[in-house]
């Protein structure tokens, strides 16, 4: 058999795999967790576009809102501009009569906002007298982009794609062991490792399909909202290598953690001690001598990340060594790197795979 | 584990030419464990084409062999080879050979004709080509009416027969049937043997089993007789029926004039052996014939000899080649 034909194989065996990857009941959380970032970031845009639209009735011209000073008072200031658009008050309860209750005493407190076309105007009032003021637009694109940044390195990254790929590819095999299943592919005349190969890419391209489409979508969702010309400067400047970077991080991470999991598919039983062991192998990787830390498909997938994500700078140290390690590798050491590890895995697989034995329990 | 290739290295090589000469299927003192349980111990067979039946009780090992025929399974040792071919080798032996598993399942789904064709798709033919020959296979089973219909749906025999339209459906060498005659009605019966021997006259393998020695001696060229994980019989169906006639059965008779009884008794052409037990109030006796065994004894016994009790010493043997041979001796 050549290898062109071995080949045409393992595509065969990929497409007739896909249907039960997509379609699996038993990985059909996969898609719950794929797609639900997108809900919270569709609910974001929805309340800043609501926002907006309410607000568009009450607008101020910014001249009149630039006059008002610090020191001003609420009557002075609600003359000037009589349409806030919301208006908030605090006023602390007293609770006890007392000598020193005077100075123990809370200022009351009022917000005003503003809305001047395009951004917020926030004042903020103590006992009447206007104490700050500031502008900024109703929705802070940059803000957003550090969230996404976030939900995409520890949701997607550390959780989903981990996860997602822990059901796809665990149960290429085992899935099939369980269903009784298995003995079809054993029996057709194709090598194991074509076999292995085949599962492989079905379950590769359902993971950066489903994962990919997810991040996606909500990366859509959180762009959506912003402000026109500021998504006009984004894309005009950092957009595209973004979305490419996100992309390629995502896939990658379907690429390494697959492997990962069809591999332990392969060598051991239960799912639960290869997830539990590599999941704390992943969230310590931080720490690790930096030998150690290339043995990790995290180490190489979160440096390809084009927005490092909010991290508090008074997290303790050990918090932030787990968040992102010392020393990222360059974007293309990363990919490079990845792949190898890939590769290194894969081949424990196809060692792997010649000795499975078809094994249902007693008849 | 034993190494993937078969010693006969070049045979693996160049399968055609060795399959032309030596078309069998070859068992080398092959053992199988599933952990602690045995499933096959040292099996050495030859088999040569025709009709071949595994037969033996539930639990015996027939699942095993076929299994590591089809290198579902490996062997912990020995080595086994499918006309030139080892197991290890799924790439050229699934060309020729087709295997109707026990296994009761079907993809999720799929109607009895997409089963059947995506095996062959799966084989290597394009799709106009497996459609056709699923076809013709779904056909030949008489299965061709069911065939849109869900393989979830169908009955017990229905599913025997779907199994079988895929074993033969890329026309193999080599076919292996896990107790194929299970749960078919007589006339769909006649028809799957009408067929192994149809298979058989191409000077191909029909390898099946059941664990009934009657359903298939009639139809089989040789018969191989398994229990608990051994051969204990192999070859053309006359001489394992003689072979399990002949098994020695061993008795423990106690009785008062030891030497006496055994004189007598060696007088026997049946009798193989007997031996002394220490405290000289029992006899050790094998026999080749249980029936004669008894009637002597009678005999002994009205000539005024007293014997006190007879035990079988190998019951679980005596019980198993009594079921071996079922009703009809
Ligand atoms: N997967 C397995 N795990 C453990 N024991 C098994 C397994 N399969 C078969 N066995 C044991 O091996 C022996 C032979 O089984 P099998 O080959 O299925 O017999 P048969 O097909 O003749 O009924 C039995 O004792 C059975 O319990
Ligand atoms: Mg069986």
């Amino acid at each position: 058999m050549t290898n062109a034909a071995r080949l045409r194989q393992v595509w065969t065996i990929a497409r007739l795999q896909l249907t039960r990857v997509f379609f699996s009941k038993r990985s059909f959380w996969v898609y719950l967790l794929a797609f639900f970032p997108a809900v919270i970031f569709f609910a974001h845009g929805v309340e800043v576009k609501f926002k907006r639209d309410r607000y568009t009735s009450r607008v101020t011209p910014s001249s009149v809102l630039d006059a008002i000073r610090a020191g001003d008072s609420e009557g002075d200031v609600l003359r000037q501009a009589p349409g806030p658009v919301s208006d908030e008050r605090y006023r602390p309860r007293r609770r006890r009569r007392g000598p020193d209750a005077e100075q123990q005493r809370t200022p009351d407190r009022r917000f005003l906002a503003y809305w001047d076309g395009s951004k917020r105007w926030e004042l903020n009032f103590e006992d009447g007298i206007l104490q700050t003021k500031r502008a900024r637009p109703l929705n802070d694109f940059e803000e957003d982009r550090q969230v996404y940044a976030g939900v995409f390195q520890y949701f997607y990254l550390r959780l989903a794609i981990f996860f997602g790929c822990l059901g796809i590819f665990m149960n290429l095999f085992r899935g099939e062991m369980l269903d009784k299943t298995l003995h079809f592919w054993f029996l057709i005349p194709a090598r194991r490792e074509v076999l292995l190969a085949g599962k492989y890419l079905a379950g590769l391209i359902a993971a950066v399909v489903i994962f990919g489409s997810g991040a996606a979508l909500s990366f859509a969702l959180m762009l959506w909202p912003q402000d026109p010309t500021a998504l006009q400067t984004f894309w005009a400047t950092d957009g595209l290598s973004h979305v490419f970077w996100y992309s390629a991080a995502a896939a990658l991470a379907c690429v390494g953690y697959g492997s990962v999991f069809l591999a332990s598919g392969l060598l051991l039983r239960n799912p639960i001690i290869p997830a539990v062991t590599i999941l704390f192998w992943e969230s310590i990787n931080g720490i690790l001598p930096a030998m150690l830390q290339k043995l990790s498909v995290l180490y190489y997938v979160e440096a390809l990340c084009p927005v490092p994500p909010p991290m508090d700078s008074n997290a303790p140290l050990l918090i932030r060594l787990l968040a992102a390690p010392a020393e990222p590798p360059t974007a293309a050491f990363a990919v490079l790197g990845l792949l190898a590890l890939t590769a290194l895995v894969l081949f424990v697989a196809s060692r792997a795979v010649r000795n499975i034995e078809v094994n249902y329990g007693v008849e | 584990m034993s190494t993937p290739n078969s010693p006969i290295g070049p045979a693996a090589a160049t399968p055609m030419s060795t399959a032309a000469t030596a078309p069998e299927v070859l068992f080398d003192d092959v053992s199988k464990f599933y952990g602690e349980v045995l499933g096959v111990n040292r099996v050495t067979l030859r088999i040569p084409p025709g009709i071949t039946s595994l037969v033996g009780p539930n639990g015996s090992g027939k699942t095993t062999l076929m299994n590591l025929m089809a290198g579902l399974i490996h062997p912990d040792r020995g080595v086994i080879t499918m006309r030139g071919l080892s197991p290890r080798h799924p790439e050229r032996l699934m060309r020729i050979l087709g295997y109707a598993t026990q296994y009761d399942s079907a993809p999720r789904g799929s109607t009895g004709l997409d089963f059947v064709t995506t095996g062959l798709i799966l084989t290597g033919f394009s799709s106009a080509e497996a459609s056709t020959r699923a076809q013709a296979a779904l056909h030949r089973v008489r299965m061709a009416e069911a065939s849109r219909r869900k393989v979830a749906s169908y009955s017990k025999g229905m599913r025997q027969r779907i199994r079988l339209a895929q074993a033969i459906a890329h026309d193999p060498d080599i076919l292996v049937l896990d107790e194929p005659l299970n749960g078919l009605d007589p006339l769909v019966r006649a028809e799957t043997i009408a067929l192994f021997r149809e298979y058989a006259a191409l000077g191909r393998h029909v390898i099946l089993s059941s664990h009934v020695l009657q359903e298939v001696d009639i139809i089989s060229d040789q018969v191989i007789l398994i229990a608990n994980g051994m051969i204990i019989a192999e070859g053309q169906i006359r001489s394992v029926r003689e072979e399990i006639h002949q098994h020695p059965s061993q008795f423990v008779i106690r009785c008062r004039d030891a030497s006496r009884i055994a004189s007598l008794l060696f007088e026997h052409d049946h009798i193989t052996q007997i031996k002394m037990q220490d405290d000289r109030l029992g006899l050790l006796v094998m026999t080749r014939n249980r029936a004669d065994f008894s009637r002597a004894l009678t005999r002994i016994s009205l000539a005024g000899h007293t014997v006190e009790s007879i035990v079988p010493a190998d019951e679980n043997m005596g019980a198993l080649y009594e079921y071996l041979i079922g009703g009809d001796r």
